[in-house]
């Protein structure tokens, strides 16, 4: 994508926008266009306000000042905002059929239910495998849900210069899906669309993005050219600080000595067959792409999804298919991905959040909780994962992303787990909050814990893990270490390209 | 005990209790000031008060229980029948009746947790079967002989308080340590909250539902047991007219005190302040069919204060959280019940 691209005339024209919270200015003087063809990337911290940006965009919040305008342009409509929200705006009880004709069907005609059908699988298909559209989508994998809410979204794009903006689409997308979703982006912009794309990933900014604009406490620090910029350069103006480089981990090898998690034949889920052992202080990976069974692991092995076959050896005894009591008590711990349906309990405070799993030590006289000792012991938890705002007692629900996600971790690791298992453990989690939670991750390690990280991350893979265990098609397709282990293996494996042609591995048609 | 304790919002059915208490006591001072309203008021309600904590349990872990009334007058028929008929001593049919209780909780418990059928369509099935059962076992009829003793068991005063309220406090007191004050509890609003994370933090979910739901049982069947001792008769009339003041009490109970959360104090306090409005609109003169209407717009003005309660709830507290303008990532409040009860 050059430069060159962006010739266009401005789609959307956000000038000076102000947005205050009492006692707090979210958005501050923002400026920003997004033109004809090109993408812009918008980047920053949580709370940065990036997502009160979008908000505001979408209406949902209004303006204390500045404009928003959508400039028509020589005789043209014109362009119209549309969003992919980083909800998706689904209905988990309608099928992905009724979801694609949520949008304009209000009329009280029957429906063709056949063509209906047809159509979806056409619009779901052009992002890679057709899946059953009939079925409520509360029970497709959060990959497939996104490709409904982008194959919505595209549907009703008959001008081609309207402006796209996409809320951090990629959270629940998997390597391939995500290069579906690019590629569909590129198309757009090169017909004259604009678009403007929230993200985390700095990997997907380079791929994807023509400008970025960074924001930093309600303001733009900066608005440049991709090509400008590298890795780097990009955390330092997110940040505001030169970071110091994430150092590349150092693995070991640990397995001298007894695992302390070893399953056989592993099935269940995604999985066919899996042999698995977790030592004790190693960190091991798994990778995939969607549909490998790759984020079944931690499930099953934690037992939040029960498995069909497998025998199970947790600390040198032979034991039953888990369950979450069997594996809390067996001190086997699960961060599952999707926070806030399965790890946390939004309308309790962050304190009964911490204590949920094991209160033992926080009972005091006649098994009553003794409230000032949990107190205590959740306020050094926040303290130690350094959890803003440091508040024992404010809601779960009302932390960032990153914090609840810190709050869960801290969860887990109160009782120095035998065995962590992690699911994505940083999804919609930004960098500071990422950093920290390596961080833990890696404390655990060195105390002991056997650590499983599954992830579609391949940097933070790397980044963690000692091993790395790639899955394809529920099974083990290679297990990467020391110097085979780099992101090109990863790659190669996850997709089951042959090594000869490592060109068709990436990097769409542009 | 700082200005957040003492808000409106806190404690808003103690602010409406005052101003009720103002207005009756101008409008009809000689009828409402007298001690023998304010004892009646007390012992009437003391069943309802039952109903409502017996509602309130299985409401905490996510079971929405519409079976009370049914329940309440069914262990009251069956109270009376075997006492009359089955010529049982008071020593063994009182605790037959909540064994038989927290039975019903249990067939209900496995009707949810196992045959996975919704707890609102679970209990108001239960109820219609209880109904049944009820018509059953008194043909209709009331069941009267009951014997001389029994009556004492719901008349008896110490300190000129009938032995019922003595009852519901020492229910409500056990009601709250346990639900407040013990990781029981605390799984029990984690079942309720989100049953799929409970489930992830090592609580047994289901367990802890039919646990809940025959606690609520027995202590419906202790209000039933002590309605026949009151009526001094098995009515079969009376029992369903136990839901709606109960329901009423636990959801507006639960916008007091404990911001949106069921609890045991917020329902007693809401249920007697809801009783001394009924009381004093009688004792104006109002006509009987004012209780009906009174419940119903409480209970609506219940629910929709404690939606409002959540939502402002997550606005105030997100203006004062200085670092993070942005939406917190909890989901928007669920339309039925109070702070995303489902």
């Amino acid at each position: 994508m050059s430069a060159e691209i962006s010739r266009g005339d401005p789609l959307l024209r956000v000038t000076s926008l102000v947005k205050d919270f009492p006692g707090l200015r979210a958005l501050d003087d923002v400026s920003l266009e997004v033109r004809g063809g090109e993408v812009v990337a918008v980047l920053g911290h949580n709370g940065s306000g990036k997502s009160t940006l979008v908000k505001v965009l979408a209406g949902r919040y209004a303006a204390d000042g500045g404009t928003v305008e959508l400039p028509a342009s020589d005789g043209e409509e014109a362009a119209e905002l549309h969003f992919i929200h980083q909800d998706l705006a689904l209905v988990g009880a309608l099928t992905a059929v009724e979801n694609l004709n949520l949008i304009g069907s209000a009329r009280l005609r029957p429906h063709d239910s056949r063509a209906e059908r047809r159509r979806a699988v056409e619009l779901v298909s052009r992002f890679g495998d057709a899946f059953d559209v009939t079925v409520p989508v509360a029970s497709l994998t959060p990959g497939q849900r996104a490709i409904v809410a982008i194959a919505r979204a595209l549907d009703g794009w008959t001008h081609p210069r309207n402006v796209l903006v996409l809320d951090e689409p990629t959270e629940s997308l998997h390597g391939a899906e995500v290069e579906v979703l690019f590629s569909a982006v590129r198309r757009l912009a090169v017909d004259g669309a604009g678009v403007m794309f929230i993200s985390h990933r700095l990997d997907e900014v380079f791929a994807l993005a023509d400008r970025v604009v960074v924001l930093r406490d309600g303001r733009v620090v900066a608005a440049e050219p991709v090509d400008g910029l590298d890795h780097d350069r990009l955390v330092e103006l997110i940040t505001g600080a030169t970071s110091a480089q994430i150092e590349a981990h150092q693995p070991q090898d640990v397995r001298s000595t007894d695992p302390v998690l070893s399953v056989r034949g592993l099935r269940g889920g995604a999985i066919e067959h899996l042999d698995l052992d977790l030592h004790p202080g190693e960190v091991v990976g798994v990778a995939g792409v969607l549909g490998s069974g790759r984020e079944a692991v931690p499930s099953l092995l934690f037992g939040a999804v029960r498995s069909q076959a497998g025998s199970f050896t947790v600390d040198g005894a032979v034991v039953l298919a888990p369950t979450p009591a069997t594996s809390i008590r067996r001190n086997v711990a699960f961060v599952p991905g999707d926070r806030a349906r399965h790890g946390s309990t939004a309308q309790m405070s962050a304190r009964e959040n911490l204590t949920l799993p094991q209160m033992r030590t926080v009972l005091g006289a006649g098994g009553a909780i003794n409230t000032r000792r949990e107190r205590t012991e959740a306020e050094r938890r926040l303290a130690a994962y350094d959890v803003r705002p440091h508040r024992t007692e404010q809601r779960f629900g009302l932390f960032s992303g990153g914090n609840q996600q810190k709050i869960v971790l801290a969860r887990w690791l109160r009782d120095d787990p035998l065995v962590l298992l992690l699911d994505e453990p940083t999804q919609g989690v930004d960098i500071g909050a990422k950093t920290t939670i390596y961080e833990a991750v890696g404390q655990a390690a060195a105390n002991g814990t056997a650590v499983l990280v599954s992830s579609s991350d391949t940097k933070e893979l790397l980044r963690l893990c000692d091993r790395v265990l790639v899955l394809r098609d529920g099974r083990l397709a290679a297990e990467l270490a020391g110097a085979t282990l780099t992101e090109h293996r990863l790659l190669v494996e996850g997709y089951g390209l042959t090594p000869d042609h490592p060109e068709s591995q990436n990097q769409g048609p542009s | 005990m700082n200005l957040r304790a003492l808000s409106f919002r806190n404690i808003s059915a103690v602010y409406i209790f005052v101003v009720m208490f103002v207005v009756f006591s101008i409008w009809i001072p000689d009828r409402f000031l007298q001690i023998g309203v304010w004892r009646s008021i007390l012992d009437a309600e003391a069943l309802t008060g039952l109903a409502a904590l017996a509602a309130l349990i299985p409401l905490v872990t996510g079971s929405l229980n519409l079976a009370i009334g049914a329940q309440v007058g069914f262990t009251a028929i069956l109270s009376a029948w075997l006492l009359a008929k089955a010529g049982l001593p008071i020593l063994v049919q009182l605790p037959l009746v909540l064994v038989v209780g927290a039975l019903i909780g249990w067939v209900t418990a496995v009707v949810i947790t196992r045959l996975r059928v919704e707890p609102i369509v679970a209990t108001l099935a239960m109820s219609s079967i209880l109904l049944a059962g009820m018509a059953w076992v008194s043909g209709s009829q009331q069941i009267l002989d009951l014997g001389p003793s029994y009556r004492t068991l719901a008349t008896t005063q110490w300190a000129g308080v009938t032995v019922p309220v003595y009852i519901l406090f020492a229910v409500a007191l056990v009601s709250w340590y346990v639900l407040e004050r013990t990781p029981v509890g605390r799984r029990m609003y984690a079942s309720g909250f989100n049953p799929d994370s409970a489930r992830l933090a090592g609580v047994g979910v289901a367990r802890i539902q039919t646990g809940a739901l025959m606690a609520g049982g027995a202590i419906a069947a202790l209000a039933g047991a002590l309605l026949t001792s009151r009526l001094n008769a098995g009515d079969p009339t009376v029992g369903p007219s136990f839901l709606l003041p109960a329901l009423t009490a636990v959801f507006l109970g639960s916008t007091q005190f404990r911001g949106g959360r069921f609890n045991v104090w917020g329902t007693l306090v809401a249920m007697y302040v809801l009783a001394v409005g009924i009381k004093g609109l009688q004792l104006g003169g109002s006509p009987r069919w004012v209780n009906d209407l009174f419940y119903g717009v409480a209970l609506i003005l219940a629910v929709a204060l404690s939606q409002w309660e959540t939502r402002g709830r997550m606005l105030w507290r997100g203006r004062r959280r200085s670092g993070e303008p942005e939406q917190p990532a909890e989901a928007e409040p669920k339309v039925t019940t109070p702070a995303g009860h489902s």
